[in-house]
């Protein structure tokens, strides 16, 4: 028998009943909330990539100690990518009246760079332009600070090696040139065709080869795969993450918060569904009997139903998918000024999940209660008592469990994340569970107990403990992931402000020497520059570990080796340090010692209590390592490989360092003071720093837009919770009021019902949260963990009055219309 | 034709099996109308569900026309209910968030027939409804509902027609109303009618009366 009755009919005839308005909404939610957050991430991550390309210069470097393998170069060209060559040298320069001054050479090859672009200025402090073109042949352009150090100007003469060249102009921004802030010297950039006739670069030369590719992306993967096996120690093959500046890092974090959130949302939107679903097939049980009663099978009724419910999670994927790329927009659109390249395209992931996140969370937590509605008994007509839909069976709670576990880990790319909220919502029901048997079970109360609203309510705690205990688990479930999201935003974005304050330090200055160290700090007093302290400064190298040699880098075979660093010396924890392993050393105490970066100890193969062999230009010394240390390299300030104690290093001939904030008005300061003290080298960070805090301050206010969508998909399941547990209180209402209860007593019954249901949730919800935020900030986000107690009366409060105020009005009809209306629903 | 034969129902209770339905045998001709009456708990609504196909016997057999229900599965009986069963309840039974038309169109489109809104609107007519079809059921009178209700019973021509206690939520007069509707649409249709109630006066009405009592049935002599 065919019917003729079609999905859309039975969508358009249900819709009326208003469940599906929900349902509708909840899947329009989650569809948004991914398709919203997954392309906006996944356009955020391509523009990662281009920034990072920018601060590579390239979209991949091979980096060499010796001349490039002009093979590897040729089969670049050959694949289509655009090639370009770069020599890294430091030499002695020399200007007009004998001035000479060690500076760091660049020599570039045209094309240069591939990725970013240079910036330069005409003379030393004018205004600079970007520009497409490199030194030509002959000509050179010099870091603004050489032109007072070799008292040279734009038109005038530089000897490099044997080969005198023209100054051009300031080389004022060159995109590489980020990465490690200890330089050698300021910047010469010349052609690379000049290098040969200089004569400074023999065999043996310090030299820094480097072969620039970009192009498409895969093409650049196959030259990259291609290469790999080739390399031979001393040269690196440098992909996009070695590129990537903290700027990268603040945005990877946010985008870690973005994925968790829509996670959520999802969570929540699928919980709302399984609620709205099972609400809806409990109203339709009868309409089902009377279907069947009047000849439909069971087939029929499935594939209707199924097929309606279809036809809604594609209307409400397609509405979704328009509004999550809206969301998307608006979130660019705030970050819009401050990428500093365009973002990237939209791609076909974000699609696939949200048409998955729409199948998924209809077919597995809607679909179960409306299937069951198929086997309904026609004979549920004649008899009321038999044909209920049942509770959900352990077996579809672990398909719709595990699908939404699989989903949440597809989206988020992200095991930790997906096992930390798994984890959450587990302890909340388990508690959930041990709460609802400890206080909702007690002795049952005799009779109704009308005759006052607190006794009333007590009482209907109690006769409808099953419920309720399932009521509270699930609101709880939904304030702690709204908890969640509120705890992981406030310490996401209070710990990006903590970690660049205003007035924190953006230029720092190396090669102070001792002797004018008290000259140069008066010289910023009297600017009104607030300094920091200065940190000693000393270039020296690890040789021998437990009085084994270590092989210098030409020689070591990929194990440990020889490494070169600024030592510093301090008598306690430098700040933003952590200890890893060992003990600080305390003052007073004379015996060698030696505290070690983590990286750095690995990369020597040191560990505490072993003895290291130092050399300090030509002269040795020995020190035991007393602590293993771990840097914050977001910090900003200066963090060193290798600290000793004062006593150890004080002999050493070394420069001081140290770091200040200057304001954009105080920049010219600057030129005075590259004038006053010539040897010391000026790192800006300031450029760098307001890039950060702006794209910071933008992305917390698309994390604060999130948030308030997630919270807002925790409403919902809030309302479709309080609405699922409404028919047996409606009813229940209705026939109180017939036999005379009066108004203002089952309303009040009725509050303190679910404000009791509401407080529950709030305590679990604060348990499941808190958990879930520790193992999210110091597992998956790279976050300190703080507990939130300031948070905890709020999701307390917060639980007591909006499902008390939903449930008052949910319920209202119970106490406003006519009991007989009521009553005849249910008959 | 309707026919039971033997017919028992039992279910399991706490301390053994409480039988519902004693060894029924009974047969309606077409087109005759038949009463079953009987106290609360008698067993006669059970009676009806097993003859209408909504519910297996525990022994025993059934048949409308030709066809032996107890030999059917679920999908097979409903498909038979939609060929020729029709009901009328003291609840009415209908769909909420469906207008009296669409109620009365329900069991058209489940059988797939033709123009079923045409049907429908014809039999709202002859219950005198015509001018409430786009109404939804809880903005109609109890009368008016079973009217509705009536109408979908009859508009799928069905061969036999089940009515359990169709008067039992309504007034004297409206109930008074309601049974001349139905008799009316019966006889013109001639449907095999089974009714359950324990109205005598809507008892009287029909052709044969049963009493149920105890799970037994026995036909009372006109």
């Amino acid at each position: 028998m065919r019917s003729r009755l079609s999905a859309i009919q039975l969508l358009r005839r249900e819709w009326r009943g208003g469940e599906l308005g929900l349902l509708f909404v909840a899947v329009v939610l989650a569809v948004a909330m991914v398709m919203g957050i997954s392309t906006f991430v996944s356009r955020l991550q391509s523009t990662l990539e281009a920034e990072s390309s920018r601060f590579l210069a390239a979209d991949a470097v091979v980096r060499s100690r010796t001349a490039i393998n002009m093979d590897w170069l040729m089969a670049a060209e050959r694949d289509g990518l655009a090639v370009a060559q770069t020599q890294v040298f430091s030499t002695m320069v020399i200007g007009s009246e004998e001035s000479m001054f060690m500076t760091s050479v660049k020599a570039v090859s045209s094309h240069y760079p591939l990725r970013g672009a240079l910036a330069v200025s005409r003379d030393a402090f004018s205004l600079p332009e970007t520009t497409s073109s490199v030194p030509p042949p002959g000509e050179v352009w010099l870091a603004p600070r050489l032109f007072e150090l070799l008292n040279v100007a734009t038109g005038d003469s530089v000897q490099v090696g044997y080969l005198a060249l023209r100054v051009a102009g300031a080389i004022r921004t060159e995109p590489d040139a980020g990465g490690s802030m200890i330089g050698y010297g300021p910047r010469l950039m010349m052609n690379i065709a000049d290098v040969p006739a200089t004569g400074v670069v023999q065999p043996g030369s310090q030299v820094t080869y480097s072969l620039l590719v970009a192009g498409a992306e895969e093409v650049v993967e196959t030259f990259s795969e291609r290469i790999k096996p080739q390399l031979v120690q001393g040269q690196r093959l440098l992909a996009l993450e070695e590129g990537q500046p903290s700027v990268a890092r603040a945005l990877d974090r946010a985008r870690g918060f973005l994925l968790l959130s829509g996670s959520l949302a999802v969570l929540l939107a699928a919980a709302a569904m399984a609620l709205v679903a099972r609400r809806f097939a409990e109203r339709h049980t009868d309409s089902v009997a009377v279907m069947k009663s009047l000849g439909a099978q069971k087939q029929q009724i499935s594939q209707l139903y199924l097929r309606a419910l279809l036809l809604l999670g594609a209307t409400a994927t397609a509405i979704g998918g328009g509004l999550g790329g809206l969301l998307q927009l608006l979130l660019f659109t705030l970050l819009e000024d401050q990428l500093p390249v365009a973002p990237g395209a939209i791609g076909t992931l974000p699609w696939l999940l949200a048409g998955a996140t729409a199948a998924v969370s209809l077919l597995a937590f809607a679909w179960p209660p409306i299937r069951r509605l198929a086997g309904v008994p026609p004979l549920r007509v004649l008899r009321r008592d038999i044909g209920s839909i049942g509770d959900q069976r352990v077996s579809e709670l672990a398909i719709a469990g595990l699908s939404m576990a699989g989903l949440m880990w597809w989206y988020s790319a992200d095991w930790r994340m997906t096992a930390a909220l798994i984890c959450g919502l587990l302890l909340t029901v388990g508690l959930g569970y041990i709460l609802s048997r400890l206080f909702l079970r007690g002795s049952r109360a005799v009779g109704a107990r009308a005759g006052s609203a607190w006794l009333l309510g007590l009482a209907g705690l109690q006769r409808r403990r099953a419920a309720n205990a399932i009521t509270m688990t699930v609101l709880a479930m939904a304030i702690m992931l709204m908890l969640v999201v509120t705890m992981i935003r406030t310490s996401l974005i209070e710990q990006w402000r903590a970690q660049l304050p205003e007035g924190s330090p953006n230029h720092f200055v190396m090669n102070v020497a001792p002797d004018e160290s008290s000259r140069f700090l008066e010289e910023l007093k009297r600017n009104a520059i607030a300094t920091q302290p200065l940190f000693p400064m000393i270039r020296g190298r690890v040789i021998a570990v437990n009085d084994v040699a270590l092989p210098e880098w030409r020689d070591a075979q990929g194990g440990p080796r020889q490494r070169e660093a600024n030592f510093s010396w301090s008598e306690t924890v430098p700040d933003n340090n952590e200890l890893l392993s060992g003990r600080w050393w305390s003052e007073g105490r004379d015996a060698p010692e030696v505290s070690l970066e983590a990286e750095f100890a690995s990369s020597i193969g040191a560990q505490v209590g072993d003895q290291l062999r130092f050399d300090i230009a030509g002269s040795e010394f020995e020190a035991a390592v007393a602590n293993i240390r771990k840097l914050d390299w977001q910090s900003m300030q200066p963090n060193f490989w290798v600290v000793f104690p004062e006593h150890v290093l004080a002999p050493y001939p070394g420069m001081l360092l140290t770091s200040f904030h200057l304001s954009a008005e105080q920049k010219p300061v600057l030129n005075a003071l590259v004038r006053e003290f010539p040897t010391v080298s000026v790192i800006e960070l300031d450029v760098a720093i307001r890039e950060i805090r702006a794209i910071v301050d933008q992305v917390s206010q698309a994390v604060e837009w999130v948030l308030w969508v997630t919270l807002f998909a925790g409403v919902l399941v809030l309302l479709a919770g309080v609405q699922a547990s409404m028919d047996s209180r409606l009813y229940e209402n209705a026939l109180l009021r017939a036999l005379g209860a009066r108004k203002q007593i089952l309303t009040g019954a009725l509050a303190l019902e679910f404000a009791a249901l509401g407080a529950g949730a709030g305590v679990l919800s604060v348990a499941g949260a808190e958990l879930t935020a520790w193992i999210l900030q110091s597992q998956v986000l790279d976050l300190s963990y703080r507990s939130t107690p300031e948070l905890w009366p709020l999701a307390v409060l917060g639980g007591v009055i909006l499902i008390a105020s939903f449930g008052v009005v949910s319920c209202r009809r119970a106490t406003t219309v006519a009991p007989l209306r009521v009553l005849r629903e249910f008959v | 034709m309707i026919k039971a034969v033997n017919l028992t129902k039992t279910v399991p209770v706490a301390d053994g099996v409480l039988e519902i339905l004693r060894g029924i045998d009974l047969e309606i001709k077409p087109g005759e109308s038949a009463a079953i009456v009987g106290a609360s708990g008698s067993g006669k609504s059970t009676l009806l569900g097993l003859l209408a196909g909504l519910d297996e016997a525990s022994s025993g057999e059934v048949f409308i026309g030709d066809a032996c229900l107890s030999a059917m599965d679920e999908d097979q009986r409903a498909a038979l209910r939609a060929r020729e069963v029709g009901f009328v309840f003291q609840s009415f039974q209908l769909l909420p968030a469906l207008s009296a038309l669409e109620n009365v169109m329900l069991p058209l489109e489940l059988a797939g027939a033709q123009q079923p809104e045409v049907t429908a609107l014809s039999y709202l007519q002859r219950v005198g409804l015509d001018n409430r079809t786009q109404h939804f059921p809880k903005m109609l009178s109890g009368g008016e509902q079973q009217r509705v209700a009536i109408a979908r019973a009859f508009a799928a021509r069905p061969s036999v027609l089940f009515a359990d206690e169709p008067t039992g939520n309504l007034d004297t007069v409206t109930g008074q109303r309601i049974i001349d509707l139905l008799f009316e649409l019966n006889q013109s249709e001639s449907t095999t009618l089974v009714l359950v109630t324990h109205d005598q006066r809507l008892a009287a009405r029909c052709q044969r009366q049963f009493s149920m009592s105890a799970g037994a049935l026995e036909e009372l002599q006109a």
